[in-house]
């Protein structure tokens, strides 16, 4: 499940209307509307901002979907 | 005896470097259709299949590139271990050491073979030190299997996939004949597990290979031979000698010379694939209809632009991330300077490179006023806008392309004060009167190039849905046809020196 913070937080960089937009665990990133290689650095600083965490280069490269960042964000704050 | 010199029959299994064996020659052709044979008869048996492909992809390369054959099976056996060895361990320091070990190997005969000269000339130049050059060949295809190969090492460390357990599918993949000399850089996330998978192939298939391969030699041959030969090659080897219109035209001419020969190959290659039922990586999609130049990039030499994305780009700007968009365009900066420098050693290729860099800096940099400025006055699906885009995208294309083309960078400035301020325009009636072929050709050639994509399925579907003798009566007459246009010697295809 993304959850709606996680959800806001790219809509919100890619300047995309949340209720319009479906994100699930299985969406990668050139199905979401404008979220290309150029902006991908931009949404995850955005994500790191909002949530006070720090990820490593990796860690992010390994994501291959948005459910795998999902999960490396909740790794990060239960942490 | 039936006419058959069987003094020549060695001659079939020596390398010679004066004569090597490539696509498009009637040999190949001849032999590709006898390995088909060999191939439909072993059909149902996975592993005598795969070792005629491998028997036969070995005896290609060594007849294209002589005994550097060793160095090739010596790739595939040293990255079979490293990808195995990364994948049997969890400790992620070791996984790195091993990681290092492979792109040291890797990196390094590709630089040993494609860039020492280039350096010793640095250092020669700059007088730290005096340097004999050394005597070097560069084998065929390494800068293209190199890269083959890690796409395998990377994506293992990046767990996108896990290494194969089959030395013999990792070896096809590294020797597989149709893509070692240039390309498609394929993936083996999606190479390997094609090889076990049953041998069929459907009459869609066997139509798009077909039409691939005559599309492939019409490109190549009747376009990219013809207009290099004749007009292109004239205007570049002494650009004064001609106005600036014919300059001009000499450019267009080449970018569309540059896109037939490359793009044919790669339809060649991704064409005699599909016969054999493996489905290659796309790498061409109507480069000239990009209406940006990022969008060029996602159109151009597709498999090597996207390998450059995933391991160079993303992992830069991932680590640059801070500096926001200063970090992304450092990032896309140092990534088309090695795009360039992955064609060869030379200021011409790092300046074509560092041009596109800058390109895409700048896309980047008025990418927010841009969305404004159409917002404002609703212009983003105008189709005015889109021609302009795109005629915008396509010089800027052209113009990076004297560099990548001209001897010598005093010869590229030639082209370009020619057609600033010896234009001309009146000479054209004279070109397209001295030229007329030529100018046929390039009008034809872009013509087919901006026509709907949806007409090539139309027509493939068409063709699909022939007898199978008539499919073969066209594809007789299109390799007929071709071999009259012929000009004297199959010109060697571009990118088989980088």
């Amino acid at each position: 499940m993304i959850s709606d913070r996680l959800k806001k937080i790219i809509c919100d960089e890619l300047y995309l209307d949340p209720s319009t937009i479906e994100i699930n665990n299985q969406t990668e990133a050139p199905e979401v509307p404008g979220w290309d290689s150029l902006n991908h650095a931009n949404i995850i600083v955005a994500i790191e901002k909002d949530y006070g965490v720090r990820f490593k280069g990796l860690e992010i490269l390994k994501c291959n979907n948005v459910g795998a960042l999902q999960n490396l964000v909740n790794s990060k704050v239960s942490d | 005896m039936f006419g058959i010199d069987l003094n020549k029959i060695p001659d079939l299994f020596l390398f010679s470097p004066d004569d090597p064996l490539l696509f498009g020659s009637s040999l190949f052709l001849f032999l590709f259709f006898a390995l088909l044979i060999f191939y439909r008869i072993f059909a149902n048996n996975t592993n005598a299949r795969n070792l005629v492909l491998i028997t036969f992809s070995l005896y290609f390369y060594y007849m294209a590139g002589g005994l550097f054959v060793l160095l090739l099976i010596l790739n595939a056996i040293l990255n079979f271990y490293f990808g195995k060895w990364m994948g049997g361990t969890s400790d992620d320091g070791k996984k790195r050491n091993f990681l290092l070990l492979a792109l040291l190997f890797n990196l390094g005969l590709l630089v040993y073979f494609k860039y020492s000269n280039f350096f010793i000339q640095l250092v020669n130049d700059i007088s730290v030190g005096q340097l004999d050059l050394l005597d070097i060949i560069l084998p065929l295809g390494i800068s293209f299997y190199t890269f083959k190969s890690l796409s395998y090492i990377l994506d293992i460390y990046l767990e996108a996939m896990n290494p194969t357990e089959r030395f013999r599918d990792y070896f096809l993949f590294v020797v597989f004949f149709p893509n070692i000399l240039a390309g498609p850089i394929d993936r083996a996330v999606k190479f390997l597990p094609q090889i076990n998978k049953s041998y069929s192939l459907s009459r869609k298939e066997m139509a798009m290979g077909l039409m691939l391969i005559m599309m492939g030699l019409i490109k190549k041959i009747m376009i990219a031979d013809y207009i290099s030969l004749n007009f292109v090659d004239r205007v570049f080897d002494s650009p004064i000698r001609f106005t600036g219109v014919e300059n001009l035209l000499a450019v267009y001419g080449y970018a569309l010379q540059l896109y037939c020969d490359f793009s044919g190959y790669s339809d060649i290659a991704i064409g005699i694939s599909l016969l054999l039922g493996f489905k290659l990586m796309e790498n061409f999609n109507y480069p000239f209809k990009a209406k940006s130049i990022s969008d060029f990039w996602r159109r151009w030499h597709i498999s090597l632009s996207s390998w450059l994305l995933d391991y160079v780009f993303r992992p830069l700007q991932l680590s640059l991330r801070n500096w926001r968009k200063a970090g992304n365009i450092t990032a896309l900066v140092i990534t088309f300077v090695l795009v360039g420098f992955w064609h060869g050693a030379s200021w011409a290729f790092l300046i074509w490179g560092l041009l596109h860099g800058i390109y895409m800096a700048i896309g980047l940099l008025v990418q927010g006023p841009k969305r404004k400025f159409y917002n404002k006055y609703n212009l983003t699906n105008s189709k005015i806008l889109g021609a302009v885009q795109i005629f915008i995208t396509f010089n800027l294309v052209a113009f990076s392309f004297i560099f990548f083309r001209a001897s010598s960078f005093e010869v590229a400035l030639e082209v370009i004060n020619q057609i600033l301020f010896f234009f001309k325009p009146a000479v054209f009636i004279q070109f397209v009167e001295g030229f007329t072929p030529t100018f046929i050709l390039l009008v034809l050639g872009f013509l087919f190039h901006f026509l709907p994509s949806s007409l090539n399925d139309k027509v493939t579907d068409v063709f699909s849905k022939m007898n199978i003798f008539v499919q073969a009566i066209i594809f007789t007459l299109v390799i007929w046809l071709v071999t009259q246009v012929l000009s004297a010697d199959l010109q060697p295809f571009i990118y088989f020196q980088f």
